[in-house]
């Protein structure tokens, strides 16, 4: 599809209560995120982000204001954007190997077996694991099941990737490896990615653009940001550094004002 | 490691026929609880004569009858009931009291409105097997991650893909516990309707003996119960583990 920009405009998000009341999450969220940008969203917990991507996704309908690439308005889940999900356990298809996870998406698309067979090999290839095609779920490792998330994805070639804390599960050596492949890989595939994290050197690490929510409930965007850092990105360098604090101490008054009230 | 496993078996297995063993003649009169031989006797003339395979075809044909019609009926309600959120509604209150009476307890009710006939007996075993399977698969159904139906969406399933491809696949662990289960139920059904009502049948074999105080007859009956139930559960799993292996995988 032909889109230039992804826009959420006047975004809100009202919950029922299970205690029959309303839960005021999302209040007037405006946000630009430009075809092939890595856009990441922080703010602290519960303020509404996982919220606002399922918004996105169309699994979530909004109170208020709509989400729209270019001025085709998004009504409900569509194959030109795909989520990757933290919780990759029940996110795989546990009876499908490797291999056959990947074959869905193309499989629902009514691709032919040899047109399926050459996706597979080709974005198994793309995250490592061409060898593990014939393995299940069960058999592989938090991060291999995570690479396998993430070719199951490309292969059904959607414009945006909607990544939901994707490698928060992983130990800390597995993840440093993931955010350096996923870099590469985004450099390579030129998807629009739009990115939920906690990590804020995950975020400085990986991002075009950065936005900083405030506190729920009612919460909106704090702060937007360009990141134009040095390449190769190094946590060395003094603008990276100065960056990070400054991220850190904006997140922080948002966590006062939340302790606050 | 197989040997030692073999080896506690036998040890069970011996441990328990000789209990029978010393205490039938001793502690219970054997008018009352016969030795295996004379049950192994009688067995063996049951054969020759024929008459123990009239009443385990009369049992087996209700059983597979009856069994089938309740797993058809049990899935079928069950997966509405799972996945219609009207369904459910309608559907469960009187279900979650039906489930609080026991097939045996229907039985007068059935023999007065069917007679002693096979349909109320089929009626019987149904209804047994036919609830176990529902709650089964209704609860299957419903357990089904609602991550795993988004991932799903994104990728371009469209409602019947989820369902078949999604659903249905991730309810297969439950709905096979139900058929398991209501195959255990089958077998007390039957027997439960044929004590009451029936001239032949392994239930009828057991309250006959006591009638015409044949007690050797009565313990072949339970010998057929016991080890045709252990045979079918065993060919259950067996056939479960061949054909639906990749639905029983663990989810980590
Ligand atoms: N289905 C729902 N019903 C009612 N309230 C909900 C529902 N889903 C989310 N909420 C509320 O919305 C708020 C935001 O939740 P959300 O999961 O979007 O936060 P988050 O920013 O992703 O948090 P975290 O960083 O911990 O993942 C929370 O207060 C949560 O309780
Ligand atoms: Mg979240």
């Amino acid at each position: 599809m032909n889109w230039r920009v992804l826009r959420l405009e006047g975004v809100g998000k009202d919950f029922d209560r299970a205690d029959g009341g309303v839960a005021q999450v999302l209040r007037d969220v405006t946000l630009s995120v430009e075809r092939g940008s890595f856009f990441t969203l922080l703010g602290p917990s519960g303020c509404g982000k996982s919220t606002l991507l399922n918004i996105v996704a169309g699994f979530e309908e909004t109170t208020t204001g709509g989400v729209s690439l270019d001025d085709m308005t998004v009504t409900g889940p569509g194959t030109d954007r795909t989520v990757i999900f933290q919780d990759v356990s029940n996110a795989l298809f546990p009876w499908m190997n490797a291999r056959e996870n990947v074959e869905f998406g193309p499989k629902m698309a009514r691709l032919s077996a040899q047109v399926r067979k050459e996706r597979a090999d080709r974005y198994l290839r793309l995250v490592g694991l061409d060898a593990d095609g014939g393995k299940f779920p069960f058999e592989l490792s938090g991060g291999m099941k995570q690479r396998i998330q993430i070719a199951r994805a490309l292969a059904n070639d959607p414009d945006i990737l909607l990544m939901d804390e994707p490698f928060a599960a992983l130990d800390a050596i597995t993840k440093k490896h993931l955010q350096v492949e996923f870099r590469k890989i985004w450099d390579e595939t030129g998807k629009t990615i739009f990115y939920i994290t906690h990590d804020i050197f995950e975020a400085l690490l990986l991002s075009t653009h950065l936005a900083v929510m405030t506190a729920g409930p009612e919460a909106g965007i704090k702060e937007v940001f360009r990141i134009d850092l040095e390449e190769p990105r190094s946590p060395s360098n003094p603008d990276f550094a100065a960056m990070f604090s400054r991220v850190e101490s904006l997140i922080d008054e948002e966590v006062q004002r939340m302790r606050a009230r | 490691m197989y040997a030692g496993k073999l080896a506690r078996l036998s040890v069970s297995i011996l441990v328990f026929v000789g209990a029978w063993w010393t205490s039938s003649g001793t502690f219970f009169e054997s008018a009352i609880v016969p030795s295996p031989v004379s049950v192994a006797e009688k067995l063996a003339e049951m054969i020759w004569n024929t008459k123990l395979f009239a009443h385990l075809g009369a049992s087996f044909t209700r059983i597979i009858l009856g069994y089938a019609l309740g797993c058809v009926i049990g899935i079928t309600v069950g997966v509405a009931t799972g996945a219609i959120r009207l369904a459910r509604d309608l559907i469960e209150p009187p279900l979650e009291f039906c489930r609080n009476i026991p097939p045996v307890a229907l039985i007068p009710l059935v023999v007065s409105i069917f007679g002693i006939g096979e349909i109320g007996k089929y009626f019987i075993i149904s209804y047994a097997a036919g609830i176990a399977v529902l709650f089964n698969t209704a609860a299957g159904v419903l357990s089904t991650p609602q991550i795993r139906v988004r991932a799903a969406l994104c990728l371009g399933a469209r409602k019947r893909d989820v369902f078949v491809r999604i659903v249905l696949p991730s309810a297969w662990p439950h709905i096979l516990t139900g058929l398991r289960l209501a195959l255990g139920f089958s077998f007390m059904g039957v027997v439960a309707a044929e004590m009451l009502a029936a001239d032949q049948g392994i239930g009828f074999l057991i309250m006959q003996s006591t009638n015409i105080i044949a007690p050797a007859e009565m313990f072949v009956g339970f010998l057929m119960l016991g080890s045709f139930g252990l045979i079918t559960d065993q060919l259950f799993r067996m056939t479960i583990h061949r054909l639906m292996r990749r639905y029983m995988i663990p989810l980590a």
